[in-house]
């Protein structure tokens, strides 16, 4: 591999763990609160899911480009170290309709990543990825049942669940942002683009659901107005999640467990 | 410790009780743990159709374990006997039926064969075959 091509292939990398950890951390704030004990028991199981492929990248990118350790990645690093992007960050107030609605974003976008990932020229990632992306479509049909079962609810739900898109939708550009040095790793097959970009097939992907749910997502992606986390720029939301998310791991960094 | 976003955790009793969940059926889940050999029961569960009562079973039944396939079955869809009603086990005895005495014979035979006058028999019967 092109030297120069490893500092934007660890960026890329850890904007993909860094999606899933911080997501992983909100949903598993849902563990003990789901609307059903079933659906506790199904939603803490895909948090743990997402949090085991970041915690897979980091060991990756650890292991392959070499510097910190996958624990040093996950909890030491200072707040614009991390490339998630601020549609994670915003806490869901315990809504679960902002949460799946979340999740539901998060999910169809991570599936178009990771076959973008399996298809690198760099074995151990492409091998990597498409582990990961059979896991990831179960995560979307999980998202995608409750998007249906819920917009075709009662009208309460089918309220809930659209105002949760509309909220959230603001926050959806955050998604499409890329970390540095895109470019080059794309021609360089690390990368490799889809037959489309990515935002056009994720913004069909998530308007066929919706609608199969009979819920409306708007006709166009806004720009991005939230702070670009693909550049270590956050929300004031993302600082309160992270203090806490290290708070055990800064009592005695290093500790082994 | 709680997390301190649980702290924030909206109070929600002003809001309508919300109905008592008459759409969820049980269902009973049953788990493969190799391909050909037999599904076993795992365990039951609660879901409002047979997608959803899948996906939980997945996330339930088949996580803990390496599972290759999983089975639900609407415990509504189960014929069984009544325990007080229906004879299951007959009411004479039954000794008979168990089999007990096979459980011995792999002992006797191991035991057998350890004796030198097997090695013995045996020469004698190939050189008498031949």
């Amino acid at each position: 591999m092109d030297p120069s091509l490893r500092e934007p292939l660890r960026e890329l990398l850890l904007s993909v763990a860094d999606d899933k950890f911080l997501l992983g951390h909100r949903n598993a704030d849902w563990t003990g609160l789901g609307p059903i004990l079933e659906e506790d028991i199904a939603f803490s199981s895909i948090a743990q899911d997402e949090i085991g492929h970041a915690e897979a990248l980091y060991q990756l990118i650890h292991a392959e480009l070499g510097g910190a350790t996958a624990n040093e990645l996950a909890y030491a690093r200072a707040p614009a170290e991390y490339r998630c992007a601020a549609l994670i960050e915003q806490p869901d107030e315990f809504d679960w309709a902002r949460a799946i609605v979340r999740q539901f974003f998060c999910d169809h976008f991570d599936v178009l990543r990771l076959q973008r990932l399996a298809m690198s020229n760099w074995k151990p990632l492409a091998a990597l990825a498409s582990r990961m992306l059979a896991e990831e479509r179960v995560h979307v049909q999980h998202a995608d049942t409750w998007i249906q079962r819920l917009g075709r609810g009662t009208s309460d739900s089918h309220q809930r669940m659209q105002n949760g898109i509309n909220l959230l939708w603001k926050a959806v550009a955050a998604l499409f942002e890329h970390t540095g040095g895109k470019d080059a790793l794309e021609r360089a097959g690390l990368y490799p683009p889809l037959q489309r970009p990515t935002a056009a097939l994720w913004h069909e992907a998530v308007r066929q659901q919706a609608a199969a749910g009979g819920l409306a997502i708007p006709a166009a992606i806004p720009d991005l107005e939230s702070p670009d986390g693909r550049h270590g720029v956050h929300t004031p939301d993302f600082a309160e999640l992270l203090a806490e998310l290290t708070e055990v791991y800064r009592v005695e960094p290093g500790a082994a467990w | 410790m709680l997390s301190r976003i649980r702290a924030n955790i909206p109070d929600k009793s002003a809001e309508p009780a919300l109905p008592a969940e008459p759409e969820l059926k049980a269902y009973e889940v049953f788990i493969q743990l190799k391909r050909s050999e037999p599904h076993v029961h795992a365990g039951s569960l609660d879901a409002p159709d047979d997608e959803v009562a899948l996906e939980f079973a997945r996330e339930h039944y088949a996580r803990d374990q390496q599972c290759v396939h999983i089975w639900v079955v609407p415990r509504a869809a189960i014929v069984a006997t009544d325990y007080d009603k229906d004879l299951v086990w007959r009411n004479t005895d039954q000794s008979y039926r168990l089999a007990r005495g096979y459980q011995d014979v792999r002992k006797k035979w191991e035991k057998f064969r350890k004796k030198k006058d097997v090695d013995e028999y045996q020469k004698l019967d190939l050189k008498e075959g031949f």
